[in-house]
């Protein structure tokens, strides 16, 4: 148990960390990311930026020194016209000087200026060739230049030749030819102190513009520099942050983990310990596997050697047990069917054997349904063309926990005795049929008893009377002229109508008992005792009797019936002790099992006992009538009374020594039924 | 035989029954005038004075009915319902003879309102016996209810 919840925490733990990592996971992507964005963005920004001030520069400078070339390249032509124009007047002062002074050294001058004059002249072409104004001017000084040179050579050559000194006019024309090279050459400067005057202030906005770009290229750079370090600055702080954080977590994480660890190592322990468990329990397991065989093969045996059918069921309705007994009786093997259908399946009636049977009614549905059921079926189907009477009882399966998980249903076959049970009840119904026709025929013959207990009574009496009256009175009117014999004959017959008149009114009593109802009531028997021995008195009159009365006790019973069982038993009591000298009348009574046995003994003549059965029978007598007179019925009430209270009447007696009577009472309804059968009993 | 002076009306179909009966009672010498009727129809005309006994008056009623409950025609029990229903004739004494305890215990059942209930002993003796205690007791003894109105002083002073 222990092991199975353990094993359940540890997926639990494992399931939290797993989603704390992500969750770090989640927190730590975008700070990297944004980290890497921004300063790759910052990077190409700042890159950009130099780049652009870097080429701006460099172009400005560029510009800068093309337009410091223009002005050098200006000013560089403005030094070869002035050289040129310098070397010009050079060699006309040379020559003039030459041809003045006629002096060699001044030659000297004079060749080297006129060579200075061919290369600056040619320098000047050069410098000036991308300027085709200026080209056109040197097209026109280079000819005065020539020209100039040449009047100088002729100057020079003149001296040289006739060693004379140059005129005026020759001074003139050199002054002349002076003057247009020095005009040109002026021309000419003055072209390039034009270009210059354009140049410089481009040159000098192109140099601002440069200071500028290279000032603004350095504060950019600056600036994304500072922005730079504080972005980085930032970034280190997110990230030395989220370090921090990371950090917690990790600690978080390695606690997490060394618990985890720690789980996994006693999960680790409880799975080596409860592998152990689980070997032991496979051993017991394949152990009582082996007994559960063993029982299995055993149980299905004793299932099959049943005589009832069994079959068990799963709350489904699908069959766990269906025996050997169970498919011969049913036909049928286990349906693979639901509840629902077994009815029909299996052709289940009711007990009229053709209205289906309720298949919930069926005892294996019921105890499926938790109810302990019995019930008659009858079944009929391909298998059991003839049908069965099976007897079915069902009770539900329980589990452990004694929830229901299905139903047992044991059966077996009642044909036999449904067969028995309707022969039973044919003949019930016949001995009823019997039973109906006999009561009747009985009560027929009562009736017709009683109708004759009347005719007796009522027919009967008068004859008699008209008998005993006449001849009463022919004795009173004629007796003195009848002989003895008449009148004896008379007396005879006189007695006999007594007699008779006696017999009918004690048959009478006997048959008023009969129809008699019981009219129960708490009665004090000891006073009707005395009531009788008061009554009785003339009886014993003259006689010694010693009545010992004991004290009886208050019974429910009908008082004027058992009066007059007490009166015919004293009476009777009185009678048989006729003889003795000393009569001794008792009447007691005590408890036995639980009932009250009332006595009456005399110590009278007494009676055979092996005549006792004949002692209640009406009309019999056990002694002659000459001994003791009586008409034989006294008895026979007095048992007729006792059985309609449901109790019982015996005698016991010895010949000469007396006898005693003894009876119950039993008092109510379903005695007096006893008391009725008891009676035909006797008196069949 | 004067029938201003009835003693006694005896209701009995039974020849013998009425021989013995009478034999008693004259021989006591209790009732100078008895009537016998045979049935419960003539009784009924003779005490409500029709039929044949249209000539009698209600002015001079028998001092005492002896009713035998087995009658032909109309039965003993019909007789003393209407003797005892009717106002003229309800002050009759009348006394029911029965044979049987059984139809003693009838009469009384149905609180008819007899006088007297005697069964017939089957002792001739005992018969006679009964017939003097009863003559004696309703003919000499109980005083008779008064006869109403001018009737009745007419029937005394005719006495």
């Amino acid at each position: 148990m222990g092991f199975i919840a353990g094993s359940a925490g540890l997926p639990e733990e494992n399931r939290k960390l797993e989603q704390q990592i992500d969750e770090c996971k989640r927190i730590d992507m975008p700070i990297e990311e944004v980290l890497r964005r921004r300063v790759a963005g910052a990077f190409i920004v700042a890159g950009l930026l130099i780049i652009s001030v870097g080429f701006l520069s460099w172009r400005c400078a560029r510009q800068a020194s093309d337009d410091a070339d223009l002005v050098a390249h200006t000013y560089a032509v403005m030094d070869m016209i002035e050289l040129t124009t310098k070397h010009v007047i050079e060699v006309e002062t040379s020559a003039r000087t030459f041809a003045l002074t006629g002096q060699d050294a001044v030659l000297a001058q004079y060749g080297a200026a006129r060579g200075g004059v061919a290369q600056s002249e040619d320098e000047l072409r050069r410098f000036t060739a991308d300027n085709p104004r200026q080209q056109r001017r040197l097209d026109v000084l280079e000819p005065q230049i020539r020209a100039a040179l040449e009047f100088a050579e002729s100057m020079v050559a003149k001296r040289r030749q006739r060693q004379a000194s140059p005129g005026p006019s020759e001074i003139l024309d050199t002054e002349r030819l002076m003057n247009a090279v020095r005009a040109t050459g002026q021309e000419m400067r003055a072209d390039e102190m034009q270009l210059l005057s354009q140049r410089r202030p481009r040159t000098n906005a192109r140099r601002r513009l440069t200071s500028l770009m290279i000032a603004l290229g350095t504060f950019a750079g600056a600036g994304l520099l500072a922005l730079a370090k504080f972005a980085v600055n930032r970034e280190i702080d997110v990230s030395a942050r989220g370090r921090e954080e990371l950090k917690v977590l990790n600690a978080g994480l390695e606690q997490r983990v060394e618990q985890r660890t720690n789980a996994l190592q006693s999960e680790i322990t409880e799975r080596k310990q409860a592998k152990q468990a689980l070997a032991i329990q496979a051993e017991e397991l394949f152990r009582s596997r082996q007994a559960l065989e063993t029982q299995t093969v055993m149980l299905q045996s004793v299932l099959d050697s049943m005589a009832e059918g069994l079959a068990a069921a799963d709350e489904q309705g699908k069959f766990l047990i269906w025996n050997r007994a169970a498919e011969r009786i049913m036909g049928f093997g286990p349906a693979d069917l639901t509840a629902q259908e077994w009815s029909g399946y299996y052709r289940t009636y009711l007990p009229d054997g053709s209205t289906p049977f309720p298949t919930k009614e069926l005892p294996l549905v019921r105890a499926i349904h938790g109810e302990v059921s019995t019930a008659e079926i009858f079944v009929r189907n391909p298998a059991v063309i003839g049908g069965v009477w099976i007897e079915a009882s069902g009770s539900p399966l329980k589990n452990k926990d004694g929830v229901v998980s299905g139903g047992v249903v044991a059966f077996r076959d009642i044909t036999q005795r449904k067969a028995d049970e309707r022969e039973i009840r044919k003949l019930n119904d016949e001995l009823e049929h019997r039973v109906v026709e006999r009561t009747a025929q009985l009560e027929a013959a009562n009736k017709e008893l009683e109708a004759f207990s009347y005719s007796v009574s009522h027919d009967l009496r008068a004859p008699l009377r008209h008998i005993g009256g006449f001849s009463k009175m022919l004795v009173e009117e004629f007796g003195s002229t009848l002989d003895p014999t008449a009148q004896h004959y008379l007396d005879r017959i006189q007695s006999g109508t007594q007699k008779m008149g006696l017999l009918v009114d004690e048959l009478l009593s006997l048959a008023r008992v009969g129809r008699h109802v019981l009219n129960v009531q708490a009665t004090n028997l000891n006073s009707i005792v005395t009531e009788l021995i008061a009554i009785l008195q003339p009886e014993s009159e003259g006689r010694q009797v010693e009545w010992v009365i004991a004290d009886l006790p208050t019974v429910d019973c009908d008082p004027v019936l058992v009066k007059q069982v007490f009166q015919n038993l004293l009476a009777n009591a009185i009678k048989f002790t006729g003889f003795r000298t000393a009569a001794v009348i008792e009447v007691s009574h005590k408890e036995d099992h639980g009932q009250s046995v009332f006595m009456v003994r005399d110590n009278g003549i007494g009676f055979n006992m092996k005549y006792a059965d004949k002692l209640f029978g009406v009309f019999q007598r056990l002694h002659r009538e000459e001994d003791f007179e009586g008409t034989g019925i006294g008895l026979a009430t007095v048992q007729r009374i006792v059985h309609k209270h449901g109790g019982r009447v015996w005698a016991e007696g010895e010949p000469d020594k007396g006898a005693a009577f003894y009876f119950t009472l039993g008092v109510g309804q379903q005695v007096e039924l006893k008391s009725t059968g008891a009676a035909a009993g006797v008196q069949s | 035989m004067n029938a201003e002076d009835l003693d006694i009306l005896l209701v009995e179909h039974d020849q013998d029954d009425t021989d013995l009966a009478l034999h008693a009672l004259r021989r006591e010498k209790l009732a100078n005038n008895i009537v016998v009727v045979r049935d419960g129809e003539e009784a009924l005309d003779f005490l409500f004075c029709r039929g044949g006994f249209a000539k009698r008056s209600f002015e001079h009623p028998p001092k005492l009915v002896l009713l035998d409950l087995k009658l032909p025609k109309v039965d003993g029990m019909e007789v003393l319902k209407q003797i005892k229903s009717d106002p003229r004739t309800k002050t009759i004494p009348v006394v029911v003879m029965t044979c049987s305890k059984e139809e003693r215990d009838l009469v009384a059942g149905y609180h008819l309102g007899a006088n007297s209930y005697i069964q017939k002993p089957v002792d001739f003796e005992q018969f006679r016996e009964m017939v003097k205690t009863v003559g004696l007791y309703w003919l000499v003894i109980n005083q008779p209810a008064p006869v109403k109105g001018v009737a009745k002083v007419a029937g005394q002073g005719s006495r």
